[in-house]
C-alpha cells in the first residue's frame, strides 16, 4: 500500500479561542509550574546550612517571593480570560449542567475513552474536557482565596487582610487553609499531566489541529461538530 | 447597693503610695497595648472607677488557665490585680466550698446584675446534656446560662473556652465546644492559649475594669493587641527562616546554634499570640526560644493539627501527601501512556476493518 501523502480533504475552520484566551492560558500553565515548584520548596526547604553569605539562592525569602510574584502574574492574567469571556462565544465552552444532551455526551466520550467504543461524536470542545477546565478553575480558586488568605495574615485588620481573613475562618484554622492550599496544588498537578495528554492524545488520534488551536484560535475540523451552534 | 472602691482607694487602704500608684498606672497602660497619651486616662478611670465584680468560672478544662494566671508578673498582677479587681467567685482560687459558696454566687449574680465580668475558663460539654462536666450538682452548661445572663461583660480565657481545647481533639467523646454559642448572643472576648500569656489574661481584664469596655478585637473576638500579629511575624528567628537556616533535628547543630525551627513543625507562621513580643515570665523566654516549636496553641484547632513536629500530616505507611502525590503522578503518567497504546491499537483495528471492507 502507498503512503499517500497529499489527499484531498474537507474540513471547516472554526475561531474559537480568543487572543486573550490564548495569552491567558500560556501565562497560566507556565506560572503553575513556578508556583507549584516554588510551593513545594516554601513546605520543605532546602538548608542552606551555615554557609556564607547567608543569602543563597536557595533561601527561603527569594523562593516565597518567586511564588508570590507568580501568583500575582497568574490572578492578574484572570482579567484577560475574563474579558475574552465577555468578548468571545467561543471563549464560553463551558459544561451545559441544564441541557440533557449534556450527559447522554459525557457517556458516549467517557466510553470512548475508556476504549469501549470505537469514536465518539465530534465536538468543538467535548463535554468531558469542558467538565475538566469547570474543575480546574474550581482548583484554582480554591488556591488563590486560601493563598491569599495566608498572605494577607501578615496584618490580618487590613482591608485587604478582612477581604480574604474569612476563608480561614471558614476552614477551621490558618494551618487548615496550608493544608487544602498544598493538597489541591496536587491535585492541579494531576489535572495538568492528565490535559496534556488528553490534547496530544487528540491531537494524533483525530488529527484536527487540537493544540495548534490553542495558538491560533482556531480548530480545522473534518466533521461537523455537534455544538458548533455555540459559536453562532 | 453599697460602695465599691476604685484602685486608687484600693491603694490608699492598703497603704501604697502615689507614686506607686503612678507606676502601677504606667504599666497599666502599656500593658493594655494604649499609647502614652492615654496614660491621664487611665490614671483617671483608676482613680473614679469602682473596681468591677468578677465570677470566674471553670468548666471542662485542666485549670492551667488560672496557674498562667496567677503567676503575671507585671506590677499588678497576682499582688494587685486579685485585690483591684473584687473577685466574688472563682472555682479554684476560693477558700470556701461547698452550699454557702453556691449561695454566694447566686447572691452575687442577683446583686451586681448587669454590672459584673463573667471570666469563663474551660469548655462546655455538649454531649448528653451536658453531663461529662457537672459544677455545683448542675450541669456546667447550666452554670455558664445562668451567668451569663446578668454579665456585663464575658471573657473566654483560654483555647478551651474559645474553641474547645484539648477535650474537643477528635472523636471529641464529650462534644466539648466553646462557651460563645451558649451564651445567649452576649460578644464573648476571646483569650485564646494553652494557656494564655499571664500579663494578657490580666491585661484583658483590667481593660473591662477600667474603661468598661471591652478592648478592640479582630472578626475572631480576640483582642487585637495581643492577637493582632502572627508568632512569625514577630519571631526573633526569623531571619534565620528568611535566610533557609533550619533547624533538621532537636539535636543537630542547626537546633543548638538557634535556627528556625520551622522544618521541625513550627507553628508560628499560622498563630495569632503575644509570645513573640510580649514572651513569658517576664519576657523572659518562650517556647521557640527554649528550642521547642510552636504547636500553635492559641489556634481554634490546634489539637487535631498533629504531627507536631512537621509540616504535614502522614498517613501510616503511604507517608505525608507529597509522597502520595508524586505516587499519583506516577502513576498517572504510566496510565496515560498505557492508555496512548491502547487507543492506537483500537485505532489500527478500527481502521484494518475499513480496510478490509474496501478489497471486498
Ligand atoms: C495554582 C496556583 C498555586 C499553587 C499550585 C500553589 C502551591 C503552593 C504550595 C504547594 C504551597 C506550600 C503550602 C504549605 O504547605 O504551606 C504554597 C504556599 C503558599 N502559597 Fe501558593 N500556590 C498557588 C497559588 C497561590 C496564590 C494565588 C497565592 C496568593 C498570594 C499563594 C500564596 C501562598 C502562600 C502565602 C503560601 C504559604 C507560604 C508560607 O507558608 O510561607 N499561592 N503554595
Ligand atoms: C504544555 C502543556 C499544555 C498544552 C500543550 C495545553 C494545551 C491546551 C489546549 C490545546 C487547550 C484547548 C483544549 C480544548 O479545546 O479542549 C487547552 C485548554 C486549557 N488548558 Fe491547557 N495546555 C497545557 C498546559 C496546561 C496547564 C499546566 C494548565 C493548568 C493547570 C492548563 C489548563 C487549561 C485550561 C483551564 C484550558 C481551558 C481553557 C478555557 O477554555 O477556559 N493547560 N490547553
Ligand atoms: S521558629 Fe517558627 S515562628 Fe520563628 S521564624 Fe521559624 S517558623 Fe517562624
Ligand atoms: S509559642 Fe505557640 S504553642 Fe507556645 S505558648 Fe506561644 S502560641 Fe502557644
Amino acid at each position: 500500500m502507498a503512503i499517500k501523502s497529499v489527499k484531498e480533504v474537507k474540513r471547516k475552520e472554526f475561531y474559537l479561542f480568543s487572543p486573550f484566551l490564548r495569552i491567558f492560558h500560556w501565562i497560566m500553565a507556565s506560572q503553575i509550574v513556578v508556583l507549584f515548584v516554588t510551593g513545594l520548596l516554601i513546605t520543605k526547604p532546602m538548608n542552606v546550612g551555615a554557609t556564607e553569605p547567608v543569602f543563597t539562592n536557595t533561601s527561603m525569602d527569594l523562593v516565597r517571593d518567586i511564588h508570590f510574584m507568580a501568583a500575582f502574574i497568574l490572578c492578574a492574567s484572570l482579567i484577560l480570560r475574563i474579558y475574552g469571556f465577555i468578548i468571545n462565544k467561543g471563549d464560553r465552552l463551558f459544561p451545559r449542567f441544564w441541557e440533557g444532551h449534556f450527559y447522554e455526551e459525557t457517556v458516549d466520550v467517557a466510553l470512548h475513552y475508556m476504549l469501549l467504543r470505537g469514536h465518539h461524536a465530534s465536538f468543538l470542545r467535548n463535554p468531558l474536557a469542558r467538565g475538566s477546565y469547570a474543575m480546574l478553575y474550581v482548583l484554582l480558586a480554591i488556591e488563590i482565596f486560601t493563598g491569599f488568605a495566608m498572605y494577607l495574615m501578615v496584618n490580618p485588620s487590613s482591608t485587604f487582610g478582612k477581604l480574604f481573613g474569612w476563608v480561614n475562618t471558614l476552614v477551621g484554622s490558618e494551618m487548615m487553609s496550608h493544608y487544602i492550599h498544598h493538597y489541591v496544588a496536587w491535585f492541579i498537578i494531576l489535572f495538568a499531566i492528565g490535559h496534556f495528554y488528553m490534547v496530544v492524545r487528540a491531537e494524533f488520534m483525530e488529527g484536527e489541529s487540537e493544540i495548534s488551536s490553542m495558538f491560533s484560535g482556531k480548530k480545522i475540523l473534518a466533521h461537523n461538530p455537534k455544538d458548533a451552534n455555540e459559536l453562532d | 447597693m453599697e460602695k465599691r472602691e476604685s484602685l486608687w482607694e484600693a491603694y490608699l487602704r492598703r497603704g501604697f503610695s502615689r507614686r506607686n500608684f503612678l507606676k502601677g498606672c504606667v504599666a497599666l497602660t502599656s500593658l493594655m497595648g494604649f499609647s502614652t497619651d492615654m496614660f491621664s486616662k487611665v490614671v483617671e478611670a483608676a482613680e473614679t472607677k469602682p473596681l468591677p465584680v468578677v465570677i470566674w468560672i471553670h468548666g471542662h478544662e485542666c485549670t492551667g488557665c488560672d496557674e498562667s494566671f496567677i503567676r503575671s508578673g507585671a506590677p499588678l498582677a497576682s499582688d494587685v490585680v486579685l485585690s483591684s479587681i473584687a473577685l466574688e467567685y472563682d472555682h479554684l482560687l476560693s477558700a470556701a466550698c461547698g452550699a454557702p459558696f453556691e449561695a454566694h454566687l447566686d447572691e452575687t449574680i442577683a446583686k451586681y446584675n448587669g454590672q459584673y465580668i463573667l471570666a469563663v475558663e474551660g469548655a462546655i460539654a455538649t454531649k448528653d446534656s451536658g453531663v461529662y462536666c457537672m459544677s455545683g450538682g448542675h450541669t456546667f452548661t447550666h452554670l455558664l446560662e445562668k451567668a451569663a445572663k446578668g454579665a456585663a461583660a464575658i471573657i473566654a480565657y483560654g483555647s478551651c473556652s474559645a474553641y474547645g481545647g484539648i477535650q474537643a481533639a477528635k472523636p471529641n467523646p464529650t462534644g466539648s465546644a466553646g462557651i460563645e454559642r451558649f451564651v445567649g448572643g452576649k460578644p464573648v472576648v476571646k483569650v485564646p492559649g494553652c494557656p494564655p500569656i499571664p500579663e494578657v489574661m490580666t491585661g484583658v481584664v483590667m481593660h473591662v475594669a477600667l474603661f468598661g469596655t471591652i478592648p478592640p478585637c479582630d472578626s475572631d473576638g480576640r483582642p487585637k493587641q495581643f492577637y493582632g500579629n502572627r508568632i512569625h511575624d514577630t519571631c526573633y528567628r526569623r531571619p534565620f527562616f528568611d535566610a533557609g537556616m533550619f533547624a533538621e533535628n532537636f539535636d543537630d547543630a542547626g537546633a543548638k546554634a538557634g535556627w528556625c525551627l520551622y522544618k521541625l513543625g513550627c507553628r508560628g507562621p499560622e498563630t495569632y499570640n503575644s509570645c513573640g513580643n510580649l514572651r513569658w515570665w517576664q519576657g523572659m523566654s518562650y517556647p521557640i526560644q527554649s528550642g521547642a516549636p510552636c504547636i500553635g496553641c492559641s489556634n481554634s484547632n490546634f489539637w487535631d493539627e498533629d504531627p507536631f513536629t512537621d509540616r504535614l500530616p502522614k498517613y501510616g505507611k503511604l507517608g505525608d501527601v507529597d509522597k502520595i502525590g508524586a505516587a499519583l503522578g506516577v502513576l498517572t503518567a504510566a496510565g496515560v501512556a498505557g492508555h496512548a497504546v491502547a487507543s492506537i491499537v483500537q485505532r489500527n483495528q478500527r481502521e484494518n476493518l475499513i480496510d478490509e471492507d474496501h478489497h471486498e
